[in-house]
Order: C-alpha cells, then sequence, then structure tokens
C-alpha cells in the first residue's frame, strides 16, 4: 500500500511528511522534486513515475504537491483519488490549499492523516465524519492572489473560503449556508469552415455545505432532462444510473427542446427513487464540498463563442502580412464571459506584430501581447457581454516573403473564458428545498451557474 | 492561532530551550513546545536528542497532546527502542480507557513502533481491541494484525489473530469488514502464503458488503473478488449483475476496479451473448473517466490501451472522445494517440486522419512525430485507407518542416515494405527533399527506398552517390543500408560508374571500418557477387515477407498477465508487477543493529540515565524493560565513542595534561596503524606480505581500519588563526549518512560555547542538517567531540566543474567566528544502496560521453574478495565476465555519489597480476580522480 505520503512546497520544501511501513527511503521528497522538475526534454512529468523501485504519485493543487509512494502493485487511480481527497479534505478545514494554509495548520493536518491513513491504508475520508476525531482549531487562510482561480477556471465552487468546523461554532457568528454550483467544462473544436467537428461538455453538480445538523435537502432538475447512451452502434438505451427505460438519442436529437446527457454518474449520498419521475434528488448533504453528480455531454450544446479568421498578403509590401479575426459572443445579452483571451500561434518568421481592434466600449481590451519565444499573440478582454462583435486585426511583419502556406501556419485559434450563470447544456436547477420545518430556519442557499473553456479551440 | 512560526529557522541554543519548555508544568506551553519539536521534525531536522523530553509528556489527560507525542514516538521510536520501552506502559493503560478515541489511538500508535521489543506488549491490548464493542477500535485493530504481522509473523500466528481477522469479515460494520480484508491481502502480500481463500459463502457476504463500504472498502472487496475462482457461468453472472452498478460510481479507482471484476469474468464465461451485453455496459464509464483531472485521465488512457487490445468492441464506436484538446498535457496526448490508432478503422479513418495532419503541425516536437508515425502505422495495418494516408503525408511534405519530413520518409518506408509495388509514384517527390534528411534512421529509409527501386529511379546511382560522400562519417545504420542499396544498384543496373561505386564500398567496408557487422556483410556480399552473380540476385533482391504494424501490440501472454492485472500499477507501466514490486520492508530494529546508527548520541546518554528512573514510576514491565536496556545503551556507548570520537574511558586523562593534549594526538595519529590496532593491521599486513611491492598500499588500508579504533582525525583550525582552539576532524559515513566527525580542543582561556557550523557553496549540495556543533560548552583545556549530520541542501550546490573543497565556518559565542578549507573525501559520500540495475547501467553507459581511464597499480588475486572490498565501500559490481580471448576479468561496478550521481566504472584486470584498468563514466567527469582514489584504496 502507500508507504509514505508527504506534502511538498512549490519549492520542494517538504511541509507535511508521514512515512507507514517504512521501505522507502527519506530523500524520496528529493528524488521526487527532481525527478519531476527535470523530466526528460522538459516535458511534463506524468502524474505515475517509477525511480528504482519507487513508484510516485502526485497531484498538484493550490501550487503544492501531494504525493504517495509505493513499492507495491497498488491501483493508480486508488492512490491518486485518495490524494485528490487529502486536497478537498484540507480545503474543507482549512478554507483553501496552499502552502501558507498548510504551514499554518499542520498540527490539525497531521490530526487529519491520522485518521485518514493507517498503515498506508485509506481509512475513513468522510469530511463529516472526520469532524469527530479533530481537536485543533483551524487558522483559515484565503489563497495567494497569484493563485486565485477567477471564479469557475477551477472545477469546484471557489470564492467561499471556510472551514467546516465553523458549524460546530456555538458563538452566535455562525452562518448556515449552502452553495450549489453546476460547473461545466466545454471542450469544443471548430473545423477551419467554422463548424463544430467536436464538442463536449464536462459538467458537474458541485454541492458545498455549511448547515448545522446536516437537514436533508431535495434538488429538482429540468423536467426535459434526458440521460441516455447513444444507441447508434447498438448501445442499449437505458438510465446512466442503471435501469430506466429505453430512449435512444436518436429520435430525440432533432427536438432541441430536450436536455441529453450521455452519461452521469452520482455520489453515493444521492437518493435516486424520485429521479426517474420527477428529476428530483434526495440527500442528506454531508460537510464539506463534494460533487452530487458529474455528467457529460456533447448534444445540443450551446456554444458560447464563433470566429472567423482570414489571412492576406499586405499589397503594399510582400514582407508584411494582415490577420483579421472576428467574434461573436452568442450568449444571451444579460449574460457576459469575463476573462476572455485568445490566443493564436504564428509561425516562426513573424518578426513583429502590430495589433488594432474595434469593440464595443464595454468589452473594453484589457491588452495584447506578443511572444518572440513562443510566437503567441495573445489578446485579453475584461468583460464581453452576449451579442457583442468583436474585430482584431493584427499585421504580421515577416522575415521572408509572404507565401500562401502562411494561412495554415497560422493558427489555431484558442479561446479561453468563464461565463458565469449561463450553463452550455441548459440544466438547471429547478428548486433547492431544505427540508426542515422550523419557521425561524433559513439559512442561505446559493445556486449558481458557470461555463468555462476546457479547450475552445478553432482550426484554420 | 498561525502554527506557520514553528518552522522559524533554528536559532541557537534552540534545543535547549525546547527541553525546558518541554518540562514545563504549564500546559499549553509544553503543547507549544511539542508542536515545536513537530515541525522541527517535519523539516527533516534532527530532534531525536529530545526522545526522554517528549516521551515525558506522554500522560496525559490532553488528547490532542497525546496525539502530538504519539506521532513524534511513530518518527523516532526506531532509532531510540531501548528508549520507546518506557512509553509501553502508557500505551497499555491507554489500551483500556473508557474513551475509545483513545483506546484505538493506543493500539494505532503501538503497531507503528516497529521495534520487535514492543510487539510482545502489543499482543494482549490488541487481542482486546480486536473484540472490542466499539466498531471504531475493531477497524484500527485489524490493521494493527497486519503491521504486527510484518515485524513478527510467528507472532500473529501463535495467538490466533489471523483467524479472528477471517471472523472479522463477518462483522456488522462494513468499516471493519474492509479493513479485516486490506488486512488479509496485505499479510497475503508480505507472506506470499494464501491466508485469505474466498469460498462461496465469504463471496456472499463480500458482495453485500460492497454496497454498504466506504469507496475505498469498496476497492478492497473488488479487488478480492477478482482472485475468486467462479464455478460457472452462473457464479460469474451473479457476481457482474452486483458489480456493474459500481461502474457508476463517482470515485474513478472503484469504476476501474469494477472493470476489472468484469473483464475477469468475461474470460470466465462461455456465453457470446452476457460478453456482448457486458462490453456494451463497459463503454460509457471508461468514456466518462476522461472527463476526470488529467492525472486520473492518464491511468484510464494506459489501462484502456490495453483493454481495446483484448476487447476492441468495448470502444470501437468511440474513437471521437480520444482526439486530443489543444491543451491536454503530453503524458495525456501521446496515450490517446496510441488509442486512436488502435481504434482506428475504415470506417472512421479520414476523421482519424484529419486530426493526426492537425497534430502533424503543432508544436511539440516528440508529438509531431508520433503524429506522423500514427499516420504511417494507419496505412499499413488498414490496406483500403493505405492512398488516403499517403496523401496527407505527401501534403506534410509540402510543408518542409524538417522534423515531419523525415519522419514521413521513415513511415514510408514502412508502407513500401507493407505494400510492395503499388505506390512507387510518389518516390519523386520524396526524391526533392533529400537535403532536409539529417537523422540516421531517415538517411537509412530513404537509402533503403532508393536501393529496392533502383531501377524505377532514373539518377538512382547520381542519387546514392551524393550519400556515399559522406559513408565515413555515417551511422552503422546509414552504412549497411547503403552498402545494401549499391549492391541492389548494382544487380539492377550494372553500368560502369556503378561498378566503380560498388568497389568502393566494398572497399571502405571492408577495410576502412572497425564495425564487424559491416565488414562482414560487405564480405558476404563480395564473395556472392564475384563467385556467382546469379545468385547473388536471388539473395537480395528476393521477395521480402510483407510487414504488419504490431509496435504497439503487446505479446499474447504479457498481454494476459497485464489484463488481470488492471487497474494496478502494472497496467500503467505496461510491465507485469514482478519486474517492479520487490517486497522489502525494513528490518525490524533491534538494538544491536543500531549500534551503526548511533552516532551522535552523547547528549542522550545523559538523558537516559535521567529519564530511565522516571521511568520506574509507570510500573513495572517499563521498568523492567528499562533495566534490561540500559546495560546495552551503556555498552554500545561506550564502543560508539570509541569508535567515533573521543575515547570515553580515558576523558579524564587528557584533561589532567592539558598542555601536552596535541603531542598526545599527534601520536596517536601514528600510532594506531603500528600498535593501537594490530588485530585490524594484521590482515592489511598479510596482504601486504604476498606482495611486497604493495607495503605503502597495505599501510594505507591499514589506516582507515585504525581510524576505527582510534581518533585520528586531521587538523583542521589551529595556532595563531584558532585564537586557542584547535579543531580536527573529517567527512565520514556513519550509519548510512555523512556526518562531520569534530574533534574541538579547548586551548583558549576562556569557556567556549554555542559552537555552531555552516559551509560554503559546494560541489556536492552538503551542508549540516543540524548547524549544532553539540559539544556543549567546553572549560578551558576541556575538549568535546561532536558528529555534525551532513544533508543534501540543493540551495548549497555550487554550479560549475566538480571540485572537492569545502569552505567550513564555525562560530562560537566567545572567540567568533573561525574559517577553514577541508577536502571532501569521496568515499564517505558514497552511498548504501547505490546501485541500479543491469539494464540501467547499460542504456547510461551508452548515453554518457567519453570515459576517464587511470591504470591502477594493485594486484588483485581473488575476485570475489575485490567485489567484496569494493562493496565495502559502497560501490556495487553489477556484473563479472571474462573478457574473451584475454584472459581478463571484467567488472562493472556502479555507485551513487551523495547528490543522487551515478558513477559507472568498468574494471579490467588480470587476476595476480599487477595492473587493473579503470574505465570511468559519469555526467560530471571531474570526479574520475577522486573515484580512482576510492577504488584503489578499497583494492589495496
Amino acid at each position: 500500500m502507500i508507504s509514505q505520503f508527504f506534502i511538498l512546497s512549490p519549492r520542494g520544501d517538504v511541509i507535511i511528511r508521514r512515512d507507514y511501513l517504512g521501505n522507502v527511503p527519506k530523500t524520496s521528497t528529493e528524488t521526487f522534486f527532481r525527478t519531476s522538475k527535470f523530466y526528460k526534454a522538459g516535458d511534463e512529468a506524468p502524474p505515475i513515475f517509477l525511480v528504482d523501485g519507487v513508484s510516485y504519485l502526485s497531484v498538484k493543487d493550490g501550487g503544492v504537491h501531494l504525493v504517495a509512494t509505493t513499492r507495491d502493485n497498488v491501483s493508480p487511480s486508488f492512490v491518486l483519488e485518495f490524494l485528490k481527497r487529502i486536497s478537498i479534505i484540507i480545503k474543507d478545514y482549512c478554507g483553501s490549499i496552499s502552502e501558507e494554509a498548510i504551514r499554518k495548520n499542520f498540527p490539525l493536518i497531521y490530526e487529519l492523516l491520522d485518521e485518514l491513513l493507517d498503515y498506508g491504508l485509506p481509512q475513513n475520508t468522510s469530511t463529516e465524519a472526520l469532524k469527530t476525531f479533530v481537536l485543533n482549531e483551524p487558522t483559515v487562510v484565503a489563497p495567494p492572489a497569484s493563485l486565485k482561480p477567477l471564479f469557475g477556471l477551477s472545477k469546484g465552487p471557489t470564492g467561499v473560503f471556510k472551514s467546516v468546523l465553523d458549524t460546530n461554532r456555538t458563538d452566535g457568528k455562525r452562518r448556515d449556508e449552502i452553495y450549489v454550483d453546476v460547473v461545466e467544462r466545454l471542450a469544443v473544436t471548430f473545423n477551419a469552415a467554422g463548424h463544430a467537428i467536436s464538442s463536449q461538455i464536462d459538467g458537474s453538480i458541485q454541492v458545498k455545505s455549511y448547515l448545522a445538523g446536516n437537514p436533508p435537502l431535495k434538488i429538482k432538475l429540468n423536467d426535459d432532462l434526458l440521460i441516455t447512451r447513444r444507441d447508434g452502434s447498438g448501445y442499449a438505451g437505458g438510465g446512466g444510473y442503471g435501469g430506466g427505460s429505453g430512449f435512444s438519442a436518436g429520435d430525440y436529437a432533432a427536438d432541441s427542446s430536450l436536455v441529453i446527457l450521455d452519461d452521469v454518474n452520482f455520489h453515493e449520498v444521492a437518493d435516486l427513487s424520485a429521479f426517474d419521475t420527477e428529476r428530483c434528488i434526495s440527500l442528506v448533504p454531508p460537510d464539506g464540498e463534494f460533487a452530487l453528480a458529474n455528467y457529460r455531454t456533447s448534444h445540443a450544446l450551446r456554444l458560447p463563442f464563433r470566429l472567423s479568421i482570414a489571412t492576406e498578403a499586405d499589397p503594399a509590401s510582400d514582407h508584411k502580412a494582415l490577420v483579421r479575426l472576428r467574434l461573436w459572443c452568442d450568449v444571451p445579452a444579460d449574460k457576459a464571459a469575463s476573462g476572455l483571451e485568445v490566443e493564436l500561434p504564428l509561425p516562426g518568421h513573424v518578426a513583429r506584430v502590430h495589433c488594432e481592434v474595434d469593440a464595443p466600449g464595454s468589452a473594453a481590451l484589457a491588452g495584447w501581447e506578443f511572444s518572440d519565444k513562443t510566437h503567441l499573440l495573445r489578446w485579453r478582454f475584461k468583460k464581453v457581454s452576449g451579442g457583442m462583435d468583436l474585430s482584431m486585426r493584427a499585421r504580421l511583419t515577416l522575415t521572408k516573403p509572404f507565401g500562401a502556406s502562411l494561412r495554415t501556419e497560422v493558427g489555431p485559434v484558442n479561446l479561453k473564458f468563464t461565463i458565469p450563470m449561463f450553463s452550455a447544456s441548459r440544466i438547471s436547477l429547478k428548486y433547492l428545498q431544505i427540508m426542515r420545518k422550523d419557521r425561524n430556519y433559513n439559512p442561505q442557499r446559493w445556486v449558481r451557474y458557470v461555463t468555462s473553456s476546457n479547450s475552445y479551440t478553432f482550426r484554420t | 492561532m498561525a502554527d506557520s512560526k514553528y518552522f522559524s529557522t533554528t536559532k541557537k541554543g534552540e534545543i535547549h530551550e525546547l527541553k525546558e519548555e518541554l518540562a514545563s508544568l504549564d500546559r499549553p506551553k509544553k503543547k507549544e513546545a511539542v508542536k515545536k519539536v513537530i515541525a522541527a521534525m517535519t523539516v527533516g531536522k534532527d530532534v531525536s536528542m529530545l526522545f526522554p523530553h517528549v516521551v515525558n509528556c506522554m500522560q496525559t489527560e490532553d488528547l490532542e497532546l497525546k496525539k502530538l507525542v504519539y506521532l513524534y514516538l511513530i518518527n523516532y521510536a526506531k532509532t531510540q527502542p531501548d528508549l520507546a520501552i518506557m512509553a509501553v506502559n502508557t500505551f497499555v493503560k491507554d489500551s483500556q480507557e473508557p474513551n475509545p478515541l483513545i483506546r484505538a489511538l493506543a493500539v494505532r500508535t503501538m503497531g507503528c513502533i516497529r521495534v520487535d521489543k514492543i510487539t510482545e506488549y502489543l499482543c494482549d491490548p490488541l487481542q482486546r481491541c480486536l473484540k472490542d464493542d466499539d466498531p471504531y477500535v475493531r477497524k484500527t485493530a485489524a490493521v494493527c494484525v497486519a503491521k504486527l504481522f510484518d515485524i513478527n509473523p510467528e507472532l500473529v500466528e501463535d495467538r490466533g489473530f489471523l483467524d479472528m481477522l477471517r471472523d472479522m469479515l463477518s462483522d456488522a460494520n462494513p468499516m471493519v469488514v474492509a479493513n479485516a480484508l486490506a488486512a488479509l491481502q496485505e499479510i497475503q502480500e508480505i507472506s506470499g502464503k494464501e491466508v485469505l481463500q474466498i469460498t462461496s459463502h465469504m463471496l456472499f457476504k463480500l458482495l453485500a458488503a460492497l454496497n454498504e463500504c466506504t469507496e475505498w472498502g469498496q476497492v478492497f472487496i473488488l479487488d478480492a473478488l477478482v482472485s475468486y475462482q467462479v464455478q460457472d457461468s452462473k457464479d460469474a453472472e451473479k457476481i457482474v449483475e452486483r458489480v456493474l452498478p459500481r461502474l457508476q460510481h463517482v470515485n474513478s479507482a472503484v469504476v476501474l476496479s469494477a472493470a476489472k471484476v468484469v473483464l475477469r469474468m468475461m474470460e470466465e464465461v462461455r456465453s457470446e451473448e452476457l460478453v456482448k451485453v457486458w462490453s456494451k455496459k463497459m463503454g460509457p464509464p471508461l468514456v466518462t473517466l476522461l472527463s476526470a483531472e488529467p492525472e486520473v485521465q492518464y491511468v484510464a488512457l494506459r489501462n484502456i490501451s490495453l483493454i481495446v487490445q483484448r476487447w476492441p468492441s468495448i470502444l470501437a464506436n468511440e474513437v471521437k472522445v480520444f482526439f486530443c484538446k489543444y491543451n491536454d498535457p503530453i503524458y495525456v496526448k501521446m496515450e490517446k494517440l496510441e488509442i486512436m490508432i488502435a481504434l482506428a478503422s475504415e470506417r472512421n479513418i479520414d476523421q482519424v486522419l484529419l486530426e493526426f495532419k492537425e497534430y502533424a503541425q503543432e508544436v511539440d516536437v516528440d508529438f509531431v512525430r508520433k503524429a506522423v508515425r500514427a499516420i504511417g502505422r494507419c496505412a499499413v495495418s488498414l490496406e483500403k485507407a493505405a492512398q488516403r494516408c499517403i496523401s496527407v503525408l505527401l501534403e506534410l511534405i509540402q510543408t518542409k518542416v524538417n522534423y515531419v519530413v523525415q519522419e514521413a520518409v521513415i513511415v514510408i518506408k514502412d508502407i513500401f515494405r507493407r505494400y510492395p509495388n503499388q505506390y512507387e509514384s510518389i518516390i519523386g517527390q520524396l526524391c526533392d527533399n533529400l537535403e532536409s534528411l539529417d537523422e540516421p534512421e531517415a538517411k537509412a529509409s530513404m537509402v533503403w527506398i532508393i536501393g529496392e527501386y533502383a531501377d524505377r529511379i532514373d539518377n538512382a546511382d547520381e542519387l546514392l552517390e551524393t550519400f556515399l560522400e559522406t559513408f565515413p562519417e555515417e551511422t552503422a545504420m546509414v552504412q549497411l543500408q547503403l552498402l545494401t542499396a549499391t549492391v541492389k544498384l548494382f544487380l539492377k543496373k550494372p553500368t560502369d560508374s556503378v561498378q566503380r561505386m560498388i568497389q568502393l564500398v566494398l572497399s571502405a567496408a571492408t577495410n576502412e571500418t572497425d564495425n564487424p557487422d559491416l565488414r562482414d556483410r560487405a564480405y558476404v556480399y563480395w564473395r556472392l557477387l564475384s563467385t556467382d552473380p546469379e545468385a547473388a540476385k536471388d539473395v537480395v533482391l528476393a521477395n521480402k515477407p510483407v510487414i504488419t504494424d504490431d509496435s504497439s501490440q503487446l505479446e499474447p501472454a504479457l498481454l494476459k498477465a497485464l489484463m488481470e492485472q488492471i487497474s494496478s500499477l502494472a497496467s500503467v507501466y505496461h510491465k507485469p508487477a514482478d519486474t517492479f514490486v520487490s517486497r522489502q520492508r525494513l528490518a525490524v530494529q533491534t538494538v544491536d543493529t543500531l549500534a551503526a546508527a548511533r552516532s551522535f548520541a552523547e547528549e542522550d546518554v545523559a538523558a537516559a540515565a535521567a529519564a530511565a528512573p522516571q521511568a520506574t514510576g509507570n510500573g513495572a514491565p517499563a521498568a523492567a524493560a528499562a533495566a534490561v536496556s540500559s546495560a546495552p545503551v551503556v555498552d554500545l556507548l561506550g564502543e560508539d565513542l570509541l569508535g567515533d570520537s573521543t575515547p570515553a574511558a580515558a576523558p579524564a586523562a587528557p584533561a589532567a595534561t592539558p598542555g601536552g593534549l596535541d603531542d598526545l594526538l599527534g601520536g596517536l595519529d601514528v600510532a594506531p596503524a603500528a600498535a593501537a590496532a594490530p588485530p585490524a593491521a594484521a590482515p592489511a599486513a598479510a596482504a601486504a606480505a604476498a606482495d611486497p611491492f604493495d607495503l605503502l598500499g597495505g599501510m594505507a588500508a591499514a589506516a582507515p581500519a585504525a581510524t576505527a579504533a582510534a581518533p585520528s582525525l586531521p587538523q583542521l583550525l589551529g595556532g595563531e588563526k584558532g585564537k586557542g582552539l584547535t579543531v580536527y576532524g573529517q567527512l565520514k559515513r556513519v550509519g548510512g549518512r555523512v556526518v562531520y566527525q569534530l574533534h574541538v580542543n579547548n586551548g583558549s582561556a576562556t569557556s567556549v560555547d554555542g559552537l555552531m557550523l555552516q559551509v560554503n557553496n559546494n560541489s556536492f549540495g552538503l551542508a549540516p542538517a543540524d548547524q549544532n556543533v553539540a559539544v556543549g560548552t567546553l572549560a578551558p583545556g576541556a575538549r568535546g567531540s561532536a558528529a555534525v549530520p551532513m544533508a543534501y541542501n540543493p540551495a548549497k550546490l555550487a554550479q560549475g566543474p566538480a571540485n572537492m573543497k569545502l569552505q567550513v565556518a564555525m562560530r562560537s559565542n566567545q572567540l567568533g567566528v573561525f574559517y577553514w578549507d577541508d577536502n571532501i573525501p569521496l568515499a564517505p559520500l558514497l552511498e548504501e544502496g547505490g546501485t541500479i540495475d543491469g539494464q540501467a547501467f547499460l542504456a547510461a553507459w551508452r548515453g554518457l560521453p567519453q570515459e576517464a581511464v587511470q591504470k591502477l597499480d594493485v594486484t588483485i588475486a581473488d575476485v570475489e574478495a575485490a567485489k567484496a572490498r569494493l562493496g565495502a565501500v559502497n560501490l556495487f559490481v553489477l556484473a563479472h565476465r571474462p573478457v574473451p580471448g584475454t584472459g581478463q576479468d571484467a567488472l562493472y561496478v556502479t555507485g551513487r555519489v551523495f547528490g543522487s550521481m551515478q558513477v559507472l566504472l568498468e574494471l579490467r584486470l588480470m587476476r595476480g597480476t599487477p595492473g587493473v584498468d579503470v574505465s570511468f563514466k559519469s555526467e560530471r567527469q571531474e570526479l574520475a580522480a577522486a573515484v580512482f582514489a576510492v577504488v584503489r584504496s578499497s583494492l589495496t
């Protein structure tokens, strides 16, 4: 099983270290850091590698490396999932995960580790159950500004930095609240003609609960939700949660009023007895953050951006070229994308770039930059509202005369963005009920949606 | 409360301060102190000297404090087994506390203390806890059985713990079931015996527990199910029915383990219908794994690439989900590419090709190359798509990107071999790009193509001639191809100019090369051509067998083995488990084996002595244990002190004659070799006698032996520079660590204390792990010894070529700072266990530049003894084989220098004849001289 668990700072310092089996040398912390930092030819090291008979498995979160070592033939996803869980638990208890948060809470984290792992075997990993065993007070740390992701860029609900131990407080400062976030990450590829040739949403319903006494909840999703597996190639239809009726997507794909999901999985707390008939999920939420459901779909997406690109020679000079980009934002006018970045790789013989942008006033250009090293041209916009239409022009100075091949060497264009209160799949929460009959009990309920780009690429 | 303050750097006298705080009666203060100790422990500082002080805090009502103390105990009990005994009594008492948390804590911690003496005391509490009313205690006790088994298997079997564990599989609490199962699996692994046989009765219980368990427990159960021998199809069906819902779990480990069970059962059932139904259910969950974080995706992809080889139908229609995303990490992209090739079919090839073409224009060179190869591999495996693949390759060649063109040429050669005489029309386009070929594999491929189709390429002779101009500089691969291609050309078009070419090539390949393969092949051709040109045609121009694409296909036997290890590291490495798993557990520490590790324990003697009487307060067992252990402690320390530094028995004498100290030490320096260490010197003398020319060498060997018996450290500081302080010292290797052995002699008129050490940046990143030079306060005339542990600190690594200089600074509270320069001897920097396997050695040897060579003037009569001697200085002999035809022996030796620098050596010697040729390779060539010196001194 797991021989050692340790946490390394971004510079490779050990901040937490536990040895369980004593069969891996102490120098493993350095071995790990050096191997992952100087992996062959600067490539990113894979999350699992073997050095001198010791396997190193790691995940990175909040700038720190969480690492497990072993000499056994363990299940790697088991260890990686466990490391991810540790990082979630640290977030639940310390408000966030970062070098600072861990250093400030190290007795608490050792206490948690005691319960999480015994002799290298994972034990209790529910944030809720762990509360019984924890005696240390947390020091809540908000992540440093440099690591703070824009809302929704990471998969989990962000912007809330508080410890689950808050729900134990009796000093009147306790705030009962619950966050339900629908987080969707879009992976879309457009071909040169502007058609989406592949598109997928990886979505997740994330719950972060700070409700004292854990009252039961009821969540209702769209009535027109259809969960199916593709039928065309002989897949048996059926609910993704096991059993269910024999829908086939083919029959419904044309009907755009349906929200079609390819596959869903649910957290074990979800009671799905009313899901087939009413699309209702009942649950008793444990404290802390967890994914109530993960889903994926490639159907009927609302694609938030379209783009056209043209590269042409400059009649005035054969060492110049002009690239025009036009970008439409196809979300409802009351929604807006934040932190939009348009990234355009240019060929090596582009020496200089000059850019002009036409954009409606509110879509202020935050700036553009061209890097000689990576040959990436990047525009950044602060806020782009639905219905807007942006034009970008880049005048390239070339070190060799313009050739037709330049057209294929420019691109592909890659977009990064976050759209709050928008779900590309149109999945939505119809209601979120807290099932406690008490007139005075009125905790805050937050339902949020966010769609962000995972990979949003226009080929040229 | 911000605990990060504990990580602030060591201040002077910190240890002393901590001791006082640990003894404080104020509980919060005490707790703070223990936290500081734990923080120091985490960052790797040695705080083992505080052991007795921390253990004294153990008996407390404060659970938080108790946990902290236990944490410390687990870490250091190994190095202080005799002191750890002091804690036993508290453990036993805690295991009977009314609070289940404390009971569990006690039994959990006791099991982590891997000291065999403690295990005897563990059995009774463990037995009680296995039957505890509280499931939390029971589940902790279950794991503890596995811990105990690792330390003392006989004890576990004698006490019937294994049966108790098996009974626990029927426990009402799923956590207990899961832990009992995990413990049994672990014991089975350690012992290699079958302690866990799943009967059909047990199977039923496990399946029932599956739904109740935590996700981790579910994985344990699913992994256990795989080893169940099914009786018939019905049995398998029943299991799969219960396991299938697990495929919907959010935890990818549960999904993969469930998939493993279903795949296993697919091998068992005969019904094709069932296999088809199950296959369909597996596809979507596997695809869903690709929505997870890249780390989880990577594991899933490595497993999927095995699954699609065994059961192609499961994902046959899903190739699209494996298309690479622009921002996938490179390790994910590479795996996706491999799976896309496996799933490419005539139905989806157009889509797939479009993707490959897109990837071939990305920026990452390795990825681009792999994408081009992927196109070639699809062409080879899909006959109907070959033409389309070739057109894409030609388009890519038009981009003129150097590495794309070269890669394309290589795969086109494969396509020609797969489909002979079909696509030669494109040769002209290839020939337009000859100048961009500069990599051997691409050149060799192009030369092969020219030779193979010499009769259809009008200017084949001219083309080959240009290649031949650089014949002597080419790599062997290209030379061989050039030779063969020229012969083919000659057989097909025997013109005069070609005749001249062939003579040129044959003579170059036979006379001007030292590559035996090339020479032999050239002779064969020569003979053939000169005796029977027709036969030569039959041989050289014979039809070649058609190739298939098997570059990603695993051997059926290996695939079968790996399919049984789905969702394990073996499935990620694509290597069977026994190639990388070794059952290596730390041997249980006993007092005897610790002798070597105990090098800086002076302070603890006093502490132990002080602590022992206190321990008697804790009750009978501890007192008895302390009594038992105190005797060896004293012995041990006696030996150690003798070995390391000031002779413990003699401190009175030097103290009495302060003036003569230097003399005395000086005398000692010479004396031991002759007198003080006669037993150690004897074998060396015998060796010297056997070889009269090597008398000096013999003395050198005797010298280190003598240092072990009495101090003979070189002087580092003295005279005026030392302001009365004289320091002797040297870097040594003690108990697997590098320590700076220091001997300080206070000849000044004041008491000196607060000695601290620092070193300047050096070539090895050596830095003191603890800056304190633990000699305490030295009164005028007094002397003290300390061993400062050194650790690797990358920040201390000096750039530039390695040198053996170490600049040292030592400060004292009274006399200020002193500086001296020391030489770093290489021997102490060679690490235990610094060996690598033969494959790695070969690969590294080939990969490194020219070696340094030296002939050592030593004689080896007995190779086995020489190996042992090298081993003693942590140079490991990987292989020993005779050098054919010379009567010599070759030894392949490796070692790891502090800071993970591998050095590789080849020794060639003639038994009993003076002279050993040593070749040295390393990334740091500058170490050669130092390594030669170590080899020389170890062998003489």
